[in-house]
């Protein structure tokens, strides 16, 4: 199952009632890779959080596949998220006390009990794959490029339809950014999954298949990177 | 049916039944919360970030917890101390007056002025046919803090069980010494005339007492306590000694009414249970003697005491209630640590359930460990006092943990956790999104 991603109309209003974010129209098809751009406090991480369903409050239609997930109720709206999304946060957000495959395998605490190996199998290959072997250590000692790294394994265990990542590459020095930047970028696509990732990172928008500005609140622009 | 039902159910079962009841509502909210997910390990991993914050929490729940079971505690053991002090003690004869008084003085050897008993009252007691043991108790006298008292040979037989290192005197200046006392077999001393303050060091100058035999340890006012024969008691006086000058050295009953110079109490032992309301309703006479059981004394005393007893317990489920209010307010404060973790959950997809979860568990793990020490610690709490205590009176006061400390905690475990899932509920409500970017 792929999911597209139509928004009509969506507006997102802060706790006094005034809209901060507004967009008319927005359509992603399944395992497009999308950057999202814009000044520091112009509604990127308001339109990522809107996408996924976090905002309480927001009106229009946000349409993933068949299911429109703003008319969900508030516990079938939490289970396709834990279906079909893996998210990334720009301070990682990991339990400093658990080890990365831990940590990587989170989202196994919540899921069915037949489920689970299934999601700790995959942290781990993701682990794996993202150059982290050390599983077992507490990721406390992790450098800031290894514990994205953590959080990028864990986003994927579950084999989400879609990445949502709010400004991955921020808190890492260029080098661990490139390089998490080209594992991240390999990974979607060699999954077919979508990516939306809010950025300020050139770096990572290059890499992307369109980039969609937004400014003042506003999606303004939509850029097509790639062909 | 159901109460015929319960009763007829043996004591530990009963007691079982309550602790399983009190801990219901604990092991179903455990239950709902976490079927179907595994959130220990995230529980597990909270406690250990915020480890110094939760060792604090839960000093603070096991101080709060340890006090209120050590108060039971200690309130039942030197209940069952009195008790026990007064086992051996089934029935007291004097002289009219205060039963309470009598009592804490034949007893708990806590001498007061009181009127004395003639040869021919003791008499007739020692010579009634369901008395087995009619003992003399004379008092007055005291060795630094041992009281002396004069009483019979039978009578310590009866005190120690016959279990005596040493012997019994065989002549009036031989004694036989408390365990307490710090006299050992073969050490003599001269007994002053009075006790505690008012005693006068010099007033039996000339006055000598072997200690020939040592009585084993009884927990009672007694291990302190020096006796010798009624008949020295009454001759350092220079009183007639009981018996008539032709009886010779004679030591013990039977007593000539004629040469007995008086006793404050009889200690009596019926030769059968059942003989004990007869002998007191025989011996109770207006002006004359009175005949009390110490152990309704005690259980009168026990009676008024109860209301006492009640306050106590209503201040410490008042302190308990304000300690759980302190729980419920540390939580909020200790949640609110996690808020961004919890925010995190959400925004992967983790139910409401699932975050309910890990925050309770956390909060019922700080209260349930600190409610396992607080039991160790009142009950610790509870044997210092006791030793203090059993010290100082020498009455032997032994904590131990009863059902109805048990309870305390487990009520109070139950009714916490069950409060725990409020700061666990207001944190759910925190937005998610705010949370995310805090």
């Amino acid at each position: 199952m792929t999911l597209p991603l139509s928004v009509r109309g969506l507006s997102v209003p802060n706790p006094r009632g005034r809209a901060i974010l507004t967009v008319d129209e927005l359509d992603i098809p399944a395992g497009s890779l999308v950057g999202v751009r814009g000044p520091s406090g112009a509604g990127k991480s308001t339109l990522l959080y809107a996408l996924a369903g976090l905002w309480s409050g927001a009106k229009g239609a946000v349409r993933w596949g068949e299911t429109e997930i703003l008319a969900l109720s508030d516990a079938r709206r939490t289970a396709f998220r834990a279906d079909h999304f893996g998210m990334i946060f720009q301070d990682f957000l990991l339990f400093e006390e658990l080890s990365a495959a831990g940590n990587a395998g989170l989202v196994s605490l919540f899921r069915r009990r037949r489920d689970r190996a299934g999601v700790t199998k995959r942290a781990r290959q993701g682990l794996a794959r993202l150059g982290l072997t050390d599983t077992p250590r507490a990721v406390a000692s992790f450098s800031g490029g290894e514990r994205q790294r953590v959080a990028v394994a864990r986003a994927l265990a579950h084999d989400p339809h879609v990445l949502l990542a709010d400004e991955p590459t921020a808190s890492l020095h260029r080098e661990a950014a490139d390089a998490l930047i080209d594992d991240m970028v390999k990974l979607v696509r060699d999954s077919g999954k979508t990516l939306i990732a809010v950025s300020h990172d050139l770096a990572l928008l290059d890499r992307m298949d369109r980039v969609v500005s937004v400014i003042d609140g506003r999606v303004d622009c939509d850029v097509e990177v790639r062909a | 049916m159901i109460r015929d039902g319960w009763d007829g159910l043996p004591v530990l079962t009963q007691e079982l039944i309550i602790c399983g009841a009190l801990l219901l509502p604990l092991v179903v909210i455990a239950a709902l919360l976490t079927r179907g997910y595994a959130p220990f390990r995230l529980t597990r991993a909270i406690l250990r970030r915020f480890l110094w914050a939760n060792v604090m929490f839960v000093l603070l729940i096991a101080v709060s917890v340890g006090m209120g079971i050590g108060l039971i505690a200690q309130e039942r053991g030197l209940r069952q101390g009195m008790a026990h002090a007064a086992d051996k003690f089934d029935m007291v004869v004097s002289a009219p007056g205060s039963e309470l008084t009598m009592m804490l003085a034949a007893v708990f050897l806590q001498p007061s002025n009181v009127g004395l008993l003639d040869g021919y009252a003791y008499n007739e007691i020692a010579e009634h046919e369901n008395v087995e043991i009619a003992a003399p108790i004379a008092f007055g006298d005291s060795f630094g803090d041992a009281p002396v008292i004069g009483t019979t040979a039978e009578f310590v037989t009866y005190l120690t069980d016959g279990a005596l290192e040493g012997r019994l005197w065989e002549a009036t200046d031989e004694a036989v010494a408390g365990a307490a006392v710090g006299l050992a077999v073969g050490d003599s001393f001269t007994p002053s005339h009075g006790i505690g303050d008012s005693a006068e060091e010099h007033g039996h100058d000339g006055v000598g007492f072997r200690v020939v035999g040592q009585m084993p340890r009884t927990g009672t006012p007694w291990d302190r306590a020096i006796l010798i024969p009624v008949e020295a008691v009454w001759e350092v006086h220079g009183l007639a000694n009981g018996h008539a000058p032709e009886a010779g050295d004679r030591i013990g009953p039977p007593f000539d009414a004629k040469f007995f110079p008086g006793t404050p109490a009889v200690i009596v032992r019926a030769s059968a249970l059942w003989a004990n309301y007869a002998l007191r309703n025989e011996f109770t006479r207006d002006s004359e003697m009175m005949a009390f059981f110490p152990g309704s004394v005690l259980a009168n005393l026990y009676r008024i005491m109860g209301d006492v007893r009640q306050a106590m317990s209503l201040m410490s489920i008042v302190t308990q209630i304000l300690v759980a209010a302190s729980v419920l307010l540390g939580l909020f404060i200790l949640t609110r640590l996690f808020q961004r973790q919890v925010a995190m959950l959400r925004a992967l997809g983790a139910p409401r359930r699932f975050v309910m979860a890990v925050v309770w568990l956390y909060g019922a793990t700080l209260l349930t460990v600190g409610t396992l020490l607080g039991v160790a610690f009142g009950f610790a709490a509870a044997a210092a006092l006791s030793r203090i205590v059993t010290q100082r009176t020498d009455i032997l006061v032994t904590a131990s943990l009863g059902w109805s400390e048990v309870h305390l905690a487990l009520a109070f475990l139950s009714a916490t956790c069950v409060l725990a899932l409020i700061p666990a509920l207001a944190l759910l409500r925190q937005p998610i999104v705010a949370n995310l970017r805090s």
